[in-house]
């Protein structure tokens, strides 16, 4: 089974392509890297293929069918570039973890037991069993983005896209989510991880695809796409080391934009 | 005691209303808040208005003309915003304006004699609630509590995380028409109780009480409704008695129960600060910065690294000006399970 396949893809917001030209097959269960620099246009090919950027040409298929079909309800988890939950109501990490669950009922209908125990599942999965009934607004900013993987796994997704899990997340956290990931893709999820820093996630991700000024550069094993891209795919401007041991309380600054 | 506010027919009814308009106001209220679209209900009403006008002129019920465009405008309101070319904002406005003008314009247009108190409509008439309005009053509840029952999750996810519901396949442009559509017909229930201009006040504020105090989405959904309830009759009890408008009683009853609650939590927060830098103090005079050799055993505290000092626990917190110590060491887990910092 063929988890995405893009032919001759651009896709971009409103008339303008940020990248084009991209043609990529990736089978069910492989688990791929996304590199590239700050505006290279990694973030906008993920989110062409959940539906949150317009794809202007060429084909775009997820899960055997055309992005943004209801086909895929229910199927998909994602884990946005965001470090924090927001929301000006409280809410408990149950809830919060339990809306990744909705959408694999139907357009009406309540969580049953069994989504109830998935959301536990997943909640502990990533550490936070003794959180579930906590505000979300109570954690720190490393479990926040903990929960929001939770919300992406209760969904228990044939395709997980995550965007940039391991910033702002500390050494110890970052290598449970390496251990987390490798149990999903272990089940044959198919992982697409958008990311800067490879280092911790490296024992899952397999494949890598580096995408610059909008093409895609280089795709193949993940150990080759260092010597493609010489490092330039580190935060630019930054100067910071990879980020690796840094800590939570120290929170450091992401520049990369939402595309 | 005799309860002279429930001999009257017209007091009977205005209670009745006001009951339903206080529970079903906030159960709206807290997704609009969540959404931070405070002002729709706003909007809605000043569009109800143009409604209420032509029923006016057409001679028929005005809340079911002020229904329909109240819906109208909703509908209207959602569909700009997923084209994405106007902001929610700019929209909102429009909206806003060309409600009330449209309003204001038509009625100038009713001919003499038919012509309404405006005022009544703007700030509420509770007192003029029919049997009629009552009934369908009662609908409207029943219809809008159902649906937040089934629906409340969705509608939650969406007004949470718009971003990730689309990416993972929930019908966002179905779910925020139907909060659009419950807002307008929660207008519509209202308008009669606290007026088209301060319908906004009764959806948020309860809300606004209920998250300060609620630690979660469900706890806060339901003290908001029980909230809007009390002080919606409490409100129109005591316009009763003090011969003030309902609405604007109503309005600020809440606004004063917002105002406890937030000092209240102010006042917890600031002792629970205090504490806390009590306890730091005691440590303020601390020997030596806790590291990988300082020669007290590092244990593992949820997300953090205790260090184990005398049989009390230390967890390094930073500050601007450097590291100071807290005291952990009142809620002892075994170690390496976690537990709350």
């Amino acid at each position: 089974m063929i988890a995405l396949r893009l032919r001759d893809a651009r896709i971009g917001y409103g008339d303008t392509a940020v990248v084009q030209g991209v043609d990529l097959t990736v089978a069910e269960g492989e688990a791929v890297a996304v590199l590239g620099s700050n505006g290279s246009g990694k973030t906008t090919l993920a989110r062409g293929l959940l539906g949150l950027a317009t794809v202007l040409g060429g084909e775009v298929e997820v899960l055997g069918a055309p992005v943004g079909r209801p086909r895929e309800r229910g199927r998909i988890g994602y884990v946005p570039q965001r470090h924090t939950v927001s929301g000006a109501v409280p809410a408990t990490v149950r809830e919060v973890v339990g809306v990744g669950r909705l959408a694999r009922l139907g357009p009406v209908g309540r969580l049953r037991p069994a989504d109830r125990a998935a959301v536990r599942d997943a909640v502990a999965a990533v550490g936070l069993a003794d959180r579930l009934d906590d505000p979300v607004a109570s954690l720190s900013g490393g479990q926040q983005r903990r929960v929001l993987v939770a919300r992406a796994l209760a969904a228990e997704p044939e395709l997980l896209v995550m965007d940039e899990p391991t910033a702002g997340v500390d050494a110890a956290s970052q290598d449970a989510l390496a251990a987390v990931l490798a149990d999903v893709s272990a089940t044959g999820t198919t992982l697409l991880v958008v990311t800067h820093e490879t280092a911790a996630l490296a024992g899952v991700l397999t494949r890598a695809v580096v995408v610059d000024h909008g093409r895609i550069a280089y795709d193949g094993p993940l150990a080759g796409a260092g010597e493609v891209t010489g490092g330039h795919h580190h935060p630019e401007g930054t100067g910071q080391p990879p980020a690796r041991g840094y800590r939570q309380d120290q929170p450091r600054v992401t520049t990369d934009g939402v595309r | 005691m005799s309860v002279e506010v429930l001999e009257y027919g017209f007091m009977q009814r205005a209670l009745l209303a006001s009951l339903m308009v206080g529970l079903v106001a906030p159960a709206v209220g807290v997704f609009l808040v969540q959404r931070r679209l405070s002002l729709l209900g706003d909007g809605l009403g000043h569009v109800a208005l143009t409604g209420v006008a032509v029923g006016v002129l057409t001679a028929t019920a005005p809340v079911g003309t002020a229904l329909v465009a109240a819906v109208l405008g909703a509908v209207l309101i959602e569909l700009v915003r997923a084209r994405g070319r106007t902001s929610g904002d700019v929209a909102l406005a429009v909206l806003f304006y060309g409600g009330i003008a449209g309003g204001v314009v038509l009625l100038g247009l009713a001919p003499r004699g038919q012509a309404t108190n405006l005022d009544a409509y703007l700030f509420g008439a509770i007192t003029t609630t029919t049997t009629g309005d009552v009934a369908v009053f009662a609908v409207i509840t029943v219809v809008v509590l159902g649906v937040v029952w089934l629906l409340g999750q969705r509608l939650y996810a969406v007004s949470d995380d718009e971003e990730y519901a689309r990416a993972v396949g929930l019908p966002v442009l179905a779910l925020n028409v139907v909060l659009a559509v419950l807002v307008a017909a929660t207008v519509v229930l209202s308008m009669r109780v606290v007026g088209l201009l301060l319908i906004s006040a009764l959806m948020i504020v309860p809300s606004a009480v209920a998250q300060q105090l609620a630690r979660s989405f469900r706890q806060t959904l339901y003290l908001a409704c029980g909230i809007g309830l009390v002080t919606s009759v409490a409100g129109t009890t005591a316009s009763y008695y003090t011969g003030t408008p309902s609405g604007g009683t109503i309005v600020l009853l809440a606004i004063a129960l917002f105002l406890l609650a937030t000092a209240a939590v102010a006042l917890r927060e600031a002792t629970a600060r205090r504490r806390h830098r009590r306890r730091a103090e005691v440590h303020a005079a601390h020997p030596h910065e806790h590291g990988d050799r300082c020669g007290h055993p590092a244990v593992p505290h949820g997300d953090h690294v205790d260090y184990d000092h005398d049989g009390h626990r230390h967890a390094p917190h930073r500050t601007g000006t450097g590291v100071h110590y807290d005291e952990h060491g009142e809620h002892v887990p075994p170690a390496g399970t976690g537990g709350r910092a």
